[in-house]
């Protein structure tokens, strides 16, 4: 029969999954080359939401650069405006005050909450069940509206500056902050219950584009999508940076509970329990707060030394990285951004092969990229 | 039927006797299928509404609330909307076959009203063929799914097509295959017949649900088919949204997509009416003899009934679209193949043997004699 | 596959469909897990720190463009002319609340604290001109002129009074020998002159005060 089918002469289909899309997660323009419903090759095209981040970094102070780092990742702003922060004051040896170093812990993993329910949302709503999305969403709002007391934004926050954070918290952040962790901390197993191990979701996921660990280190994989595949390679236990070495959580790991190792469910599994490890560690820095100032003294037009450095982060979707030049002037020399979803579109080609097409949206979900970071 | 009706109508206005029975006769086919299409259409612009307004329910929010009382005139507001719009056929798509597409749909959906047994003697046309013509009928949908996918010229309203076809296709067998059970215990294939074999005993115990516990397998089992059938969600892979922006009515606007929306909500409710009357009892009202009722409240309660046991299960279906994510094409497939089809089988079995054993008696019966 | 495992999946899939199903119903019955806020009849209230539009109060505003230095995408312009007294006045004040990105900077290092966000949000518009924010109302050239005038006019009085100060000294150190009260009278002549000049240079940010226009509807 096989054979038959193979000398039947059928001609590949070239499907553009373009870049308005529903499912692509931005401007993400995927060329699929498919042989009925089956994918031979599919290659993704980016580029549509270049804003050159990267030579707009040589123009501005550093200073006057924070509030584009918000736009870099919009979902996680929180934890790429401390990576900007902490790479700054790696390269001019500025002494943070340990009273921001807390505060900027606590903002960065409530976003990590908060973008892994928008990755947890999106997802599952591509794989048909519109219904957690609201959900998640719902719960998004709540830590947008702590957000909005803290620094008045609610998407492009702009609240950590070079040397700590802007402002310090406002009245009953913290309360307020406990009653959100309360009521956050029974929603992941209803979304368990209600999505999660439903067999249906459990079937489309399952098996489906298994990253071995050798290939996620060897294409550099990072984040969710590294430990999806086992390896338990987390920054902030691995190479802890801030106060991170203060906390007690574990790293969450995938474990081929339902399939293969390293496949979709893995992956999503893995941000599902991050969410639960993100709640107890801002359980214990609320705890662990000191008093204190909020700012370093840094002055006006600030030169760092001549020099450079790299710093990475642990932001949710995975590694970012910052490579700083400096000459010694207010500007940057240059300033290179190295973005977790850009590197993980470098093994979708691979990962795709033989793949349905329902499949290659399963993939592009749990990969869980950004567009904004991809292109910069 | 037709012709009785026209007879009567004839001695109702004795003006009339002068005109020949066939006019008669086509004035009233004529006035039949009008009301059925005006409750047909009203129904499924209703059944949008109600379906936005459960998905905002579900989701934590609200629904359409703006346009009418409580955002009742939602459906209306639509309607226009897409009347008003411009009507756009791509330059490269065959031209007759995309404009004919939308309109089989739409028959192989509405035409199977006329068989739905609405209430006692509320039946467009009780042909004694009933479920045979039904399954004929929204066949045509297949053929017109098929025909949008293809002239559309467009590869993913194609790849859409397809998978329909095959979808539709292979859920036709489980759902002819659940709903033997209840033609084998009523002896006929007209559905006033099947309703009318679940008389008597208190309303419910009368249903064919509780006959034997084959057909409480195969309710579910029709269910599930029928499912996959009118393309919902589980099994809404054809025009999946989020994969195939919107599969194979993706070039269509206007009132042609009206037609195809307006032809699952209509599929929803043959299918869901179909359920009511093999297996929940169709008209039968609970505790009472519909057919020994004075005419009129007979008549009325009796199509109340069925209207309120059809309607709950098409909010189920609402229900379980906006509960789970949707299966992929070749997982679709495989339970068609491998667990609906063996299942109907051997459930088709299972009633001809229990009915073969206890001749045509059902347990609700049986425990009924023991008591005398 | 065998029949445990064949059946198995079947209970499978019901037992998780219908544990779903249970929690979507709880929340299509419950009415107080709507959470929809019906604008524009129901708004939220922004926070105290939230960043909407801008406002500049033109009263305090020293003219020292450190905003305008620091903002990352310059929708910041401002001209001002050095008055009479040496102090800025301000020209024009222009905030392109379609460029600006709402990061706050601006407002972290005003000095004076003038400038402030407000809680406004809502300006939508249909040209891109009504959403540049004029902070001064009379013509910029207008207040150029007339403070030119006014730098020009204090100039004249201080060499008509120099030049006064000066023949009077001329005529006392003429009449050195004599008078001493024409010394008294130079000492009081210099200081009478200074007054004038700075009532009239504060004039015009007065004026540009009354002139302004609090943006009503931005500040809630």
């Amino acid at each position: 029969m096989k054979a038959r089918a193979e000398a039947l002469p059928t001609q590949e289909m070239l499907i553009n999954m373009g870049p308005q899309h529903p499912s692509t997660h931005g401007v993400l323009r995927v060329i699929l080359r498919t042989d009925g419903e089956v994918v031979v090759n599919a290659r993704p095209d980016v580029g549509y939401l270049h804003r050159a981040l990267e030579k707009i970094g040589e123009r501005v102070t550093y200073a006057q650069y924070m509030p584009f780092t918000d736009r870099l990742d919009y979902l996680a702003a929180m934890n790429c405006n401390a990576a900007w922060a902490w790479t700054v004051e790696k390269l001019a040896g500025i002494e943070v005050p340990e009273r921001a170093e807390y505060i900027r812990v606590i903002v960065s993993e409530l976003n990590r909450i908060a973008s892994h329910l928008i990755a947890f949302g999106s997802f599952t709503a591509d794989m048909g069940a519109f219904t957690p999305f609201l959900y998640a969403i719902r719960e998004r709002e709540r830590i947008n509206d702590l957000f909005e007391d803290i620094c008045g934004n609610r998407l492009t926050y702009n609240y950590v500056r070079i040397g700590g954070v802007s402002a310090d918290l406002p009245d009953r952040f913290l309360e307020k902050t406990k009653e959100f962790l309360d009521y956050f901390e029974p929603k992941v197993p209803e979304y368990n219950n209600l999505i999660s191990y439903n067999k249906i979701f459990v079937h489309r996921l399952a098996n489906v584009a298994a990253v071995t660990p050798e290939d996620a280190v060897g294409y550099g994989l990072t984040g969710p999508n590294l430990r999806g595949s086992g390896v338990p390679f987390d920054l902030r236990k691995n190479e802890p940076y801030s106060v991170y070495p203060e906390f007690d959580f574990d790293v969450c790991v995938g474990t081929g509970e339902r399939g293969t190792l390293g496949d979709c469910f893995d992956r999503y599994m893995v941000r599902i329990n991050e969410m639960k490890e993100s709640v107890r560690i801002v359980r214990q820095a609320i705890e662990q707060i000191p008093e204190g100032p909020v700012m370093a003294k840094v002055p006006r037009m600030f030169k760092p030394p001549v020099g450079e450095v790299y710093f990475r982060a642990e932001n949710p979707r995975g590694e970012t990285g910052i490579y700083l030049i400096s000459d010694g002037t207010v500007n940057p020399y240059r300033l290179k951004i190295r973005a977790p979803s850009f590197v993980t579109m470098g093994i979708f080609e691979k990962i795709t092969k033989g793949l349905m097409i329902a499949d290659v949206v399963a993939v592009i979900g749990s990969f869980d990229i950004i567009l904004p970071e991809i292109d910069r | 039927m037709m012709e009785s009706l026209a007879i009567s109508l004839v001695d109702a206005l004795p003006v009339l006797s002068g005109v020949p029975l066939w006019t008669i006769t086509l004035l009233v086919m004529v006035m039949v299928a009008a009301v059925v299409l005006t409750f047909a259409l009203t129904y499924s612009g209703l059944a949008t509404y109600v379906e936005r307004k459960v998905a905002g329910d579900i989701q934590a929010r609200v629904g359409p609330n703006r346009v009418g009382p409580v955002g009742i005139l939602q459906f209306l507001a639509d309607g226009i909307k897409l009347l008003l719009k411009e009507d756009i056929i791509p330059a490269k798509a065959d031209r007759f076959l995309f404009v004919l597409a939308p309109y089989l749909v739409f028959i192989g959906s509405f035409a199977a009203f006329v068989v739905v047994p609405f209430g006692v003697g509320l039946i467009a046309s009780d042909l004694n063929i009933g479920i045979y013509y039904l399954m004929a009928i929204t066949s045509l949908v297949v053929v017109g799914v098929m025909l949008a996918g293809w002239s559309s010229n467009n590869k993913w309203a194609l790849l859409g097509g397809m998978r329909a076809a095959a979808q539709i296709v292979s859920y036709e067998i489980p759902v002819g295959m659940a709903l033997l059970p209840a033609v084998l215990i009523a002896g006929s294939l007209s559905l006033q017949d099947i309703v009318r074999s679940q008389g008597g005993l208190f309303g419910i115990f009368g249903w064919n649900l509780f006959h034997n516990p084959f057909t409480f397998l195969s309710f579910f089992l029709y269910y599930v088919a029928a499912l996959a059938e009118t393309n919902r969600t589980p099994f809404d892979i054809p025009e999946a949204e989020s994969e195939l922006v919107s599969g194979y009515h993706v070039e269509y606007s206007g009132i042609r997509f009206a037609f195809f929306f307006l032809a699952e909500y209509g599929d929803m409710f043959v299918v869901s009416a179909l359920a009511t009357a093999c297996f929940l009892g169709g008209w039968h009202v609970p505790f009472l003899d519909a057919e020994a009722l004075p005419a009129l409240w007979g008549n009325l309660l009796s199509l109340g009934v069925f209207l309120g046991k059809t309607l709950s299960l098409v909010v189920l279906m609402m229900w379980i679209r906006w509960t789970l994510p949707r299966l992929r094409v070749d997982q679709l497939m495989r339970m068609a193949w491998k667990y609906l089809v063996p299942l109907t089988f051997v459930n088709l079995l299972g009633v001809s043997l229990w009915l073969l054993l206890f001749h045509g008696e059902g347990i609700p019966r049986m425990i009924a004699s023991l008591f005398g | 596959m065998g029949l445990k495992d064949y059946l198995y999946d079947i209970w499978e899939a019901v037992a998780t469909t219908a544990k779903g199903m249970r929690i979507t119903a709880r929340y299509g019955v419950d009415p107080r897990e709507t959470i929809t806020l019906q604008y524009p009849e129901e708004r939220w209230e922004p926070s105290e720190r939230f960043r909407g539009f801008l406002y500049n109060d033109i009263k305090t505003c020293t003219s020292c463009t450190m905003c305008v230095r620091v903002c990352p995408v310059d929708c910041i312009s401002l001209e001002s002319v050095r008055g009479a007294d040496k102090k800025m006045v301000l020209a024009s004040y222009d905030i392109d609340i379609g460029r600006c990105m709402y990061c706050g900077l601006c407002v972290e290092v005003c000095p004076p604290k003038s400038l402030k966000h407000t809680s406004g949000y809502e300006k939508a518009s249909v040209d891109r001109g009504e959403l540049i924010l004029h902070f001064i109302h009379e013509d910029a050239g207008e207040i150029k002129a007339r403070v030119a005038k006014q730098v020009a006019e204090a100039a004249a009085k201080a060499e008509a009074e120099k030049a006064k100060a000066e023949s009077e000294k001329a005529e006392a150190e003429k009449a050195e020998d004599g008078e001493p009260d024409s010394r008294a009278a130079q000492k009081d002549a210099p200081p009478s002159a200074q007054p004038a000049a700075p009532a009239d240079a504060a004039g015009n940010p007065e004026d540009g005060g009354a002139a302004e226009k609090k943006p009503g509807e931005e500040k809630e």
